[in-house]
């Protein structure tokens, strides 16, 4: 299967079908309006929803859900599930502080190791399901097992932080830029925000500009198709699982260096789930070949401003927050499906009204 | 690249928005007093503090909030949100004290901070109201002891370790049980077997469950089929001694081992009464919830008398076992019912 051939197939026939992109789109705005509707009613309910340093809380947890769910959003446009990355971040976030106060290695050296075994971790998922041909969600259910056992493993379950040290290498989480304003309106830009636009930018342009993120699209969308049209699948599945591990691994070490402890037990508990969330929220298709940056950016702003609407207008709803994120994903997932029948129809009428 | 320019939208339209909107003061004037009482957790055990809090919230006419958070990432995002939202005073139980020295500095910058429960001796927090961990658990341990003459091997049965809480008394139960001298500062670790002196009292080792109920039970369970010898369970987070209890009755040994337990839960004090628990050492949250909101309406009028030299108000642990257990469930009736 793996044979090379130079002339891939046209990917616009198996992707970039013009109905699709306006599909898109429409999800798009779908989920953006979502987005506005929470945070309006919010605005509306507090008037400290829009203080300055509440929006710069959000754009932070924001970048840091939406790292993983870029991440997420690569395998499942392969119609692929990475169900390990909430695991992955807690290995990667107790590994960290204990690499560097247990063993004091330098931190540079923790920051490799912890990003190179998330590569590594990829590089095995992707193996392990193109080349054993197992099934993505057993693949990575056992990671998800494997690596929060391993996290639990060797700290002894003990909680992993950086107390009052590593200032410097923390501020990669921690520090911001003030942009504009003034006084106490100055607006900063959280560093973990600039780290998602690099990686938001940089994986749309190579997920929408380059001929690779086209044959991610086109095996997602029918793998066979893809493969007889000369696309080498098993090294797109494999790219697309190593970065979302990546991401994953590079996601944990903000979190950790944000928080300053990662408790082996519950750190990055159902992030995964949280990722693919916002990654279906944000338009992508479970059954692969569907889904774009912006859409999942936008998905996982949603997950953050709606626990953030919870604890500002309603913390006595705290208990049921789960049940109110579910509802509204669920709301959101069923309009963008009546809307993206509405433009079908309408294109059909359409089609029908130029013959 | 249109896509991005709806996201570039959304964060403008928010930013423009935040100038116009900031600079409020935190609660709104001449209104009651806003508190916060934040826990470590879910359990029955802060149901307690809660009705505490709340019935001083009631006599004192302030408003308390009680959050129960899920994980230390949610804890510091639920006290991040609190600053945002504006706030007169914030009783917490740090998960952990070491790695959240900044975020409780931050909020102790902003509001009047006190621990309550699990103490964050290294920040700026006013005060800490609670047990001394050490001493309840050494309580604990000698208790057990004095029901066990012949010695015997006992497991204990945690949530989890890396609590500052659960620690100490883990530390002074072990002390305690094996008649060592107590020290505050050692740390046995969870899978060491500890034997005492005389060779008579042997700590088999500490089990932990995140707080998974399941998990818990799963692990009295395997304890008593692991250690066919083993003469006794202890349980030191408010859920485990229950949990401890169903697996026993589930291996048939009920009444055959020993079990000591910590907090009230309704399972353990009728495992007192009918002789299925040594005993429960008690702490009392309902005096955490009620305290912390008294201290911290007393911090918000300025009146700085309440907190005493030491920076430490002591709410001491106690002893409950068959010869006073229906006086003291009484008490906690009583106390839920108001």
């Amino acid at each position: 299967m793996g044979d090379k051939t130079p002339a891939p197939a046209d990917p616009s026939k198996s992707t970039g079908s013009p109905g699709r992109f306006s599909a898109q789109g429409a999800k798009i705005w779908g989920i953006f309006g979502l987005l506005v509707a929470i945070c309006i009613y919010t605005a509306l309910s507090s008037d400290r929803f829009l203080r300055v340093d509440n929006v710069e809380n959000l754009v932070h947890r924001t970048a840091l859900f939406g790292i993983l769910s870029i991440g997420a959003a690569f395998v499942i446009i392969t119609s692929g599930i990475d169900l390990s990355i909430g695991s992955l971040v807690c290995l990667v976030g107790v590994l960290l502080p204990f690499l560097l106060t247990r063993y004091d290695w330098p931190a540079a050296a923790g920051v490799a190791a912890v990003i190179g075994l998330s590569v590594a971790i990829g590089i095995t998922h992707g193996l392990l399901i193109t080349r054993m041909r197992l099934q993505p969600f057993v693949v990575t259910l056992c990671g998800l097992l494997l690596y929060r056992g391993i996290a639990r493993g060797i700290t002894d379950d003990r909680s992993q932080g950086f107390g009052i040290e590593f200032k410097d290498l923390r501020s990669i989480a921690t520090s911001q830029l003030p942009i504009f304003g003034s006084g106490d309106d100055v607006f900063h830009l959280p560093a973990t925000t600039l780290i998602l636009i690099i990686v938001a930018v940089a994986a749309a342009v190579f997920l929408n500009k380059t001929i690779y993120g086209r044959y991610l699209l086109a095996l997602g969308n029918n793998p066979d198709a893809a493969r007889y049209s000369g696309i080498n699948v098993n090294h797109m599945t494999l790219l697309a699982y190593v970065i979302c591990s990546t991401l994953a691994g590079l996601g944990g070490m903000l979190f950790v260096l944000d928080i300053n402890a990662a408790q082996p037990s519950d750190f990055g508990n159902f992030y995964e789930l949280y990722a693919i969330a916002a990654a279906v929220l944000g338009g992508c298709s479970l059954r692969g070949g569907e889904g774009s940056i912006a859409g999942v950016l936008i998905g996982s702003a949603v997950m953050v401003v709606l626990s953030n609407a919870i604890n500002l207008v309603h913390p006595d709803y705290q208990n049921i927050e789960f049940a109110i994120i579910g509802g509204v994903i669920l709301i959101g997932v069923i309009v963008d499906e009546l809307a993206r029948r509405f433009v079908a129809s309408r294109r059909e009428a359409a089609r029908h009204a130029g013959q | 690249m249109s896509r991005f320019s709806l996201v570039g939208a959304v964060v403008a339209a928010l930013l423009f928005s935040s100038g116009c909107n900031s600079g409020k003061t935190p609660s709104k004037d001449n209104s009651a007093a806003n508190l916060a009482f934040i826990t470590n957790g879910v359990a029955d055990f802060w149901e307690h503090a809660q009705a505490g809090a709340e019935t001083a919230g009631k006599e004192l006419d302030v408003d308390v909030s009680v959050i129960m958070p899920s994980s230390i990432t949610d804890q510091t995002r639920k006290i991040e949100d609190l600053l945002v939202r504006g706030t007169d005073g914030i009783a917490v139980s740090p998960i952990d004290p070491a790695n959240q020295v900044e975020i409780l500095n931050k909020a102790a910058a902003q509001t009047n901070l006190i621990t309550h429960d699990s103490d964050a001796p290294d920040t700026n927090r006013l005060v800490y109201i609670g047990m001394d961990n050490f001493d309840a658990g050494l309580l604990c341990g000698q208790t057990l002891r004095e029901a066990m003459p012949d010695g015997g091997k006992v497991m204990i049965f945690v949530g989890r370790l890396d609590q500052d809480n659960a620690k100490r008394r883990r530390q002074g139960f072990i002390d305690g049980f094996l008649n060592r001298k107590a020290d505050r500062e050692r740390s046995d670790a969870a899978g060491d077997v500890l034997t005492s002196e005389d060779q008579k009292y042997t700590v088999l080792g500490t089990m932990t469950d995140q707080f998974d109920r399941a998990r818990a039970k799963a692990n009295g369970e395997d304890a008593l089929t692991r250690h066919s010898d083993l003469a006794a369970m202890v349980g030191l987070f408010e859920y485990n001694p229950p949990l401890i209890l169903e697996a026993l009755d589930r291996a048939g040994k009920l009444g055959q081992v020993k079990v000591m337990a910590f907090d009230e839960n309704d399972a353990t004090l009728q495992g007192i009464k009918d002789g299925n628990v040594v005993a429960t050492v008690v702490q009392n949250p309902y005096q955490y919830g009620y305290k912390s909101i008294q201290v911290l309406n007393a911090l918000h009028k300025e009146n700085k008398s309440v907190v005493p030299e030491n920076k430490f108000i002591d709410i001491p642990a106690r002893v409950i076992n068959k010869s006073n257990v229906d006086e003291f469930w009484q008490e906690i009736k009583d106390r839920l019912n108001k």
